[in-house]
């Protein structure tokens, strides 16, 4: 596959005098094509592109390999394309992401054959010509055309010769980076510039003003309700700005911290029942397979009533998103945290960003060490839950300050940490489960009506199910932290954050 | 792999246009063929317009994997390669037989381009000779144009005596009546004899004599690349199903 920026020059395919001569075939006329991808553009990092036209997908990988399937679909998420080539190579794209409208433009296709004077085909070439429409205009600049070369047996001079002509092949993410133009919009996880020589207080204000983006990113995504990942990242990069408040102690006076967290937590607030519903409702039909058929009844009923408070609690949302009260306050606070003059700094503002780094790292990783010694079997879940707690605190810190260490040691040591992680969070999530099931059951008092009996019992059932799921995964945390806790990591935390001398 | 030889021991009775429109019908289905032009006039090639390849003149040629390997051409539909033969044939059996022997070069090297064929059709020279004993010994069928005139019927027992002299299974022939004129009823008469005489060993498909079939030398093309839903682009799909068929089963 090759690759060709600007319009094709026709001419170069067949010079005078040559043997063989060029003949176009033009297929059909110019069409729109709609270039797919999820918000945060997963299918373009990978490096390959996903275009819909003439009700066709079409896939072009990294390397320039073509894969086309019907784009007959039930949703837009990769779950509900047919099953196909293009479905099958799409592995990049999050199952819980949809597919959505990045950019439109014109295609044509063309096709070339070489062919001598007894009318002979010795070697074809497609063309498949995109221009991408941008705001300002349509330039032919933009235009870019995949061409591949079928050379046919026997003709080899021809085959070479022709693909010669076309130049570079297409490879990296040239075809992605020619159509997309400009960098990937939305990171989640921006990488946010940090050399360690800067005060704790910009460190700080630079994080928190980057997921103040990140958040407003979302919204529009959350109102239009493509996928539930708008939300969740929406409250992760709040969840994060107010862990940078707590967790930087003395980088902005007490009263300013307090002040900010409680605006940062109310922003949250609306947003936590919503996520709840999302998450039992992505988890339907693990739900379903927990309990026996004869249970399912209540199941559903129970799972109708969700999906109406989700739709409820969206618009409600919306309709904060949209209110004038809601984009005074949080373009107040993206204005703090960009110009910084009115933020008040505490007595931690001026100390120098890596070794408050390290210390607070530190301080976080001994704390969990201290928790997790102290935990059996026999252990209080409450000690457990602190133990969630800080290690997740312990995960953020290392994340924030990771441009400040040399990249890959923060990765070797997240690594094991989130298998801890992953395993305290289950242990949390079907106690949390649990514990809202019930709350769900005495809101709908089983006397009122037939339904809510049914959906008594499957909560019964349910939370005798996910009861036993916390079991097990209480059971494994000791192992988990033993594997955590092993003498490499902790040489490395020592050596990464507790330097001598410092 | 299929070894199919479209054979004739009279000329002029329909034999090129059959070994091209077969081949080239197969290769539409999605199986992928070889047509080998080894008749001397090199027709076939000339209707996929390949020029015959000058330096295959020697008999070393069967030899020798790599020169038979280069002197294959595409032509211009998918799935169909030609060997432009013209040549002399002492070796033809040797050939054919390392053809079908997976382990043998020949095999690999014909494998190597783009999957292994499917099928391989011979269009041969219309003679009796030991190439043509050759090709009756290794070929799967051997497809027999017979234009229903009493010449034609004496020239086919003419073969299947050959084929009884020498010991070759006659099951392996495919007659079918060829350039059928429906409104001569010499043409009628005979194919009601024949098929009379010898049950069940000539196809039901017959392919009629046609103003599209003759046009082949002008467009240069097998006739159901350009009249495929006229009469006789209708007679050579039906034709090549019922060959197809006929190859899945043994003899």
């Amino acid at each position: 596959m090759f690759l060709v920026r600007g319009p094709i020059d026709r001419q170069m395919f067949g010079k005078p005098g040559g043997k063989l001569v060029p003949v176009w075939h033009e297929d059909d006329s110019e069409e729109r094509y709609v270039l797919l991808d999820c918000f945060d553009q997963s299918i373009r990092r990978s490096g390959a592109v996903l275009i819909e036209a003439a009700g066709q997908l079409t896939l072009i990988g990294r390397d320039g390999r073509t894969v086309v399937q019907p784009a007959t679909r039930t949703g837009n998420f990769v779950g509900d394309l047919e099953p196909g080539p293009v479905r099958r190579a799409l592995g990049m794209v999050p199952e819980l992401r949809s597919l959505l409208e990045i950019g439109t433009g014109k295609f044509r296709q063309s096709r070339l054959a070489l062919i001598d004077g007894e009318q002979k085909t010795h070697a074809r070439a497609r063309f498949l010509t995109l221009r991408p429409e941008t705001a300002s205009s349509v330039s032919e600049e933009a235009e870019i055309t995949l061409a591949s070369v079928q050379g046919l047996r026997g003709y080899d001079k021809a085959y070479r010769a022709l693909r010669k002509k076309l130049g570079a092949e297409v490879k990296d993410d040239g075809v992605a980076s020619a159509l997309y133009g400009g960098p990937v919009a939305y990171i989640a996880k921006p990488d946010i510039k940090m050399t360690g020589d800067e005060p704790a207080f910009q460190a700080a204000s630079d994080i928190i003003s980057a997921y103040i983006t990140v958040a407003r990113q979302n919204e529009p995504g959350i109102i239009a309700d493509y996928d539930t990942e708008f939300l969740h990242d929406y409250r992760v990069a709040l969840r994060k700005i107010r862990s940078v408040l707590s967790l930087f102690k003395g980088v902005y006076g007490d009263a300013e911290t307090e002040m900010l967290k409680s605006e940062f937590s109310e922003l949250m607030v609306p947003t936590g029942r919503m996520r709840d519903l999302d998450v039992y409702l992505l988890d339907q039909d693990h739900y379903f397979e927990m309990l026996p058929e004869t249970l399912h009844s209540g199941l559903t009923k129970m799972f109708d009533l969700f999906s109406k408070e989700r739709q409820a609690g969206l618009r409600a949302f919306t309709r904060r998103l949209r209110s004038s009260g809601y984009n005074k306050k949080i373009l107040v606070l993206a204005a703090r945290f960009a110009d910084r003059d009115t933020l008040d700094p505490g007595p931690n503002a001026k100390l120098h960003a890596t070794d408050y780094a390290c210390a607070l790292i530190w301080k976080r990783y001994r704390k969990v060490c201290k928790i997790a010694s102290g935990i059996d079997d026999q252990t209080e879940d409450e000690e457990v839950h602190e133990l969630r707690i800080h290690c997740k605190k312990l995960r953020y810190l290392m994340e924030f300050f990771a441009p400040l260490f040399p990249s890959g040691e923060i990765k070797g040591l997240i690594k094991p940490l989130k298998r801890l992680q992953d395993n305290l969070g289950l242990f949390n999530d079907y106690s949390v489960q649990q514990i809202s099931l019930q709350a769900f059951l005495e809101d709908h008092p089983t006397s009122r009506s037939k339904d809510n009996l049914a959906i008594a019992q499957s909560i019964g059932a349910l939370t005798a199910a996910l009861h036993q799921r916390q079991l097990d995964e209480r059971a494994k945390v000791v192992s988990n932290f033993t594997q955590f806790d092993s003498p490499e990591v902790r040489k490395k935390f020592r050596s990464l954050f507790h330097k001598k001398g410092k | 792999m299929k070894i199919v030889a479209c054979y004739s021991n009279k000329g002029g009775v329909g034999k090129t246009a059959t070994s091209v429109n077969l081949a080239y019908a197969i290769a539409q289905s999605g199986q992928r063929v070889l047509l080998c032009d080894l008749d001397p006039q090199g027709a076939s090639s000339f209707y996929f317009r390949v020029k015959p390849s000058k330096k295959l003149t020697d008999e070393r040629f069967f030899k020798d994997v790599e020169r038979f390997t280069k002197a294959i051409r595409g032509s211009d539909f998918d799935n169909l390669d030609i060997l432009p033969a013209n040549m002399s044939f002492r070796d033809f059996d040797v050939f054919l037989s390392r053809m079908k022997n997976s382990r043998s070069r020949l095999k690999k090297a014909l494998k190597a381009v783009d999957g292994d064929y499917d099928v391989v059709l011979l269009d041969c020279p219309p003679n009796i000779s030991t190439l043509s004993e050759n090709v009756f010994r290794s070929a799967d069928r051997i497809v027999v144009p017979v234009i229903p005139t009493t010449l034609s019927e004496r020239t086919f027992e003419q073969l299947l005596a050959f084929f009884d002299e020498h010991k070759l299974n006659r099951k392996k022939l495919l007659p079918f009546f060829s350039m059928v004129e429906r409104r001569k009823s010499l043409h009628t008469q005979t194919m009601g004899r024949l098929r009379n005489r010898y049950k069940k060993l000539f196809l039901d498909s017959t392919i009629p004599y046609a103003t599209d079939i003759e046009k082949m030398g002008i467009q240069r093309a097998p006739v159901l690349s350009y009249a495929g839903s006229r009469a006789a682009g209708r007679a050579y799909d039906e034709f090549w199903r019922e060959i197809i068929k006929k190859l899945q089963k043994k003899v």
